[in-house]
């Protein structure tokens, strides 16, 4: 059993995280395997959307909130921050998204600043699990169907039902 | 309309959260003082009636925790090990561990404090015995804390490794509060022995009421190889002379397993920290009891030094 | 062969230029922190076969250990060879991992006893653990060996 880490101070994560890390199959080690996930979150920070496998998109989105997460912390003046953001993004205009985009935006926010959902496998295809990360508040179309409103669904048909008996006794009130 | 619903039952999920792990001063708190021991009931009573005052005038009340208490009292947080972590454990341990603490003072040292522990031996002549060394390392947590002593006596090095919690030890003085610039020094086995010598008569030496502890910014002298570690791949700041016994293919083999990259990887830091938000319930627990007994530690020390002109004249 | 040539030219060199206390620096073998058969030990008696040795920089080596494991522990009796005699002695002080509570020492210490268990010198010029009362009173027997010589010519305790 050892001491915990009291050096830094980190914002606790809204989001699941595993035990341990994945390695990212590479050859260049957990160097390539950071490399490979820089790529991952500068596109995520640079689309706000990306499709990928399920792996490296659950890898990348504990950094991705982790950045945002030390962003907000900490602002735009203190310098490990900034360097942090300077390795991680591979380009330095998102910086710029960064600090003025995405931290006001996420200042205020109660729940994790990115979303995953599973994206269908092509087939045949590789066999590899597909996603689709994004970050909150984005401005595309929302990948969830709004459900609420389709007539086939059971608490539906049951909420018309009792619309209509509400109405029938209504009326029925009205008669006499 | 769908993203408020998921907000609302994050919030919920949050408060349940919340009222699993227990707090200061909440409501949460009475039931899990009501639950959790019997035997406990003064500090029970008073939590209560603490906490019934409290929602009186202010309706929450919560405690100051001050920032370096993370450092003062690094056993308190647990093992970040996700595998390892059971939150009813760790709380009865901290129980354990004030209960420990309101029997004996164990004061804040650090790595590279020089201490005094007193503990019943049954071997020793007295069926005690005194060992004074400079703290060389402090690891483990919860009431598994240890920590490791080194000295030099006769010009035989000698360390002996503490349990902070053991019930055997009588005593724990700082004889002199202070910081050394790495965050183990095992090199001082390695370094001469001058190093690591310290007078077993040694008196107390008192620091001034809220001054910072002092960082003692000593490098030490290594002797010539062979070591016990390899020392120059540690980026060891409180060495002095490290490079002068280097050849090339040492500093070429330590240039080879350096991971510069590891400071950037964020996932890594997270996963071997408390985080804040967890740190603060962790103190907020304890924060009642610690301070008291700090404030107890000042007022004797201000009972000590008071006393001292008198034995003079 | 060649290579024990060498090594002994070496010492021979070593001998002539470099002072006696870098010597004992200098072996072939790597550390072993476990008192093993061939371990080096170091002398904190002031006997003078252990004296001669330890200022020769020609340490003794363990070269049995008189217990099941075949890992010398402390109180432990261990065989060694010293200046190409056999002699016996007592492990007082440990450089591997300890238990909590009992002191490691930065070197292997060893105290020369003869068959009866009363010690060569009349001296240990270094701190002794203090558990060593209890583990060589429990190792004396009636009729054999008396090991509680060796604590009588201790100079301190940790």
């Amino acid at each position: 059993m050892n001491q915990a880490d009291v050096s830094k101070l980190m914002s606790q994560l809204r989001i699941a995280i595993r035990p341990r890390h994945r390695n990212l199959k590479n050859k260049d080690g957990p160097e390539g395997r950071l490399l490979k996930l820089r790529k991952t979150v500068t596109a995520l920070v640079k689309h706000e959307r990306i499709e990928l496998f399920y792996n490296r998109a659950d890898e990348a989105r504990g950094y991705a909130e982790l950045l945002i997460s030390n962003a907000i912390r900490h602002g735009d003046t203190h310098n490990a921050t900034m360097e942090m953001a300077d390795y991680w993004l591979l380009e330095k205009q998102l910086v710029h998204k960064l600090f003025k985009v995405l931290v006001p935006r996420y200042e205020n926010y109660t729940v994790s600043y990115t979303r995953m959902f599973n994206a269908p496998r092509t087939y045949p295809g590789i066999y590899y699990k597909n996603s689709v990360l994004e970050l909150r508040g984005n401005p595309y179309p929302s990948l969830i169907v709004d459900q609420s409103q389709n007539k086939n669904l059971l608490h539906n048909v049951l909420l018309d039902e009792a619309r209509k008996e509400y109405r029938r006794k209504k009326l029925a009130e009205l008669a006499q | 309309m769908n993203v408020s619903t998921r907000f609302l039952i994050n919030r919920l999920g949050k408060q349940c959260a919340f009222n699993r792990i227990v707090t200061y001063s909440t409501k949460s708190t009475e039931h899990a003082a009501a639950n959790a021991v019997e035997t406990e009931k003064e500090p029970k009573i008073k939590e209560t009636t603490a906490s019934t005052a409290s929602e009186a005038s202010i309706p929450i009340r919560k405690p100051v925790i001050p920032a370096n208490y993370r450092f003062i009292y690094p056993e308190f947080l647990p093992d970040p090990k996700i595998e390892w972590r059971n939150p009813i454990r760790e709380k009865l341990e901290r129980m354990d561990m004030l209960d420990r603490r309101r029997q004996i003072d164990l004061p804040e040292f650090y790595v590279g404090s020089i201490m005094a522990v007193t503990s019943s031996d049954p071997h020793a002549e007295g069926k005690v015995s005194r060992f004074v060394g400079i703290c060389i390392h402090r690891d483990r947590c919860g009431l598994r804390a240890r920590f490791i002593l080194r000295n030099v006596i006769d010009h035989q090095g000698i360390e002996v490794i503490y349990e902070l919690y053991d019930p055997t030890i009588q005593k724990v003085e700082v004889l002199r509060l202070e910081k050394r610039l790495d965050d183990s020094l095992f090199y001082l086995r390695d370094a001469l022995p001058e190093y690591s010598t310290f007078d077993e008569n040694m008196e107390a030496e008192q620091l001034e009421e809220g001054a910072p502890v002092p960082v003692n910014d000593i490098k030490v002298v290594l002797r010539p190889r062979p070591w016990l570690e390899r020392w120059e791949r540690q980026n060891l700041r409180g060495v002095a002379n490290i490079d002068q016994y280097l050849k090339d293919k040492h500093r070429q083999s330590a240039r080879r397993v350096q991971k510069p990259w590891e400071k950037y990887d964020l996932m890594k830091q997270y996963r071997a920290t408390i985080p804040e938000e967890e740190q603060n319930e962790i103190f907020a627990e304890v924060y009642a009891e610690l301070h008291a007994q700090e404030l107890q530690r000042k007022r004797n020390k201000r009972k000590r030094t008071f006393v001292k002109p008198k034995q003079l004249a | 062969m060649a290579l024990r040539n060498l090594k002994s030219l070496g010492q021979l060199l070593l001998k002539q230029q470099i002072p006696q206390q870098q010597q004992q620096l200098i072996h072939t073998t790597p550390a072993c922190c476990e008192i093993r058969k061939l371990a080096r030990l170091r002398v904190v008696d002031n006997s003078d076969l252990g004296k001669r040795a330890m200022a020769e920089g020609r340490p003794p080596r363990c070269i049995h250990v008189y217990n099941k494991r075949g890992v010398g522990f402390i109180g432990d009796k261990v065989l060694v060879a010293i200046k190409g005699q056999m002699k016996k002695g007592i492990l007082v002080g440990l450089k591997q991992k300890q238990k909590p509570k009992q002191p490691k020492f930065d070197s292997n210490n060893l105290v020369l006893i003869d068959d009866n268990g009363s010690p060569l010198g009349t001296r240990i010029h270094v701190p002794i653990p203090t558990i060593l009362r209890t583990i060589l009173k429990e190792k004396t027997q009636a009729k054999g060996a008396d090991y509680t010589k060796v604590l009588a010519i201790a100079s301190r305790y940790v």
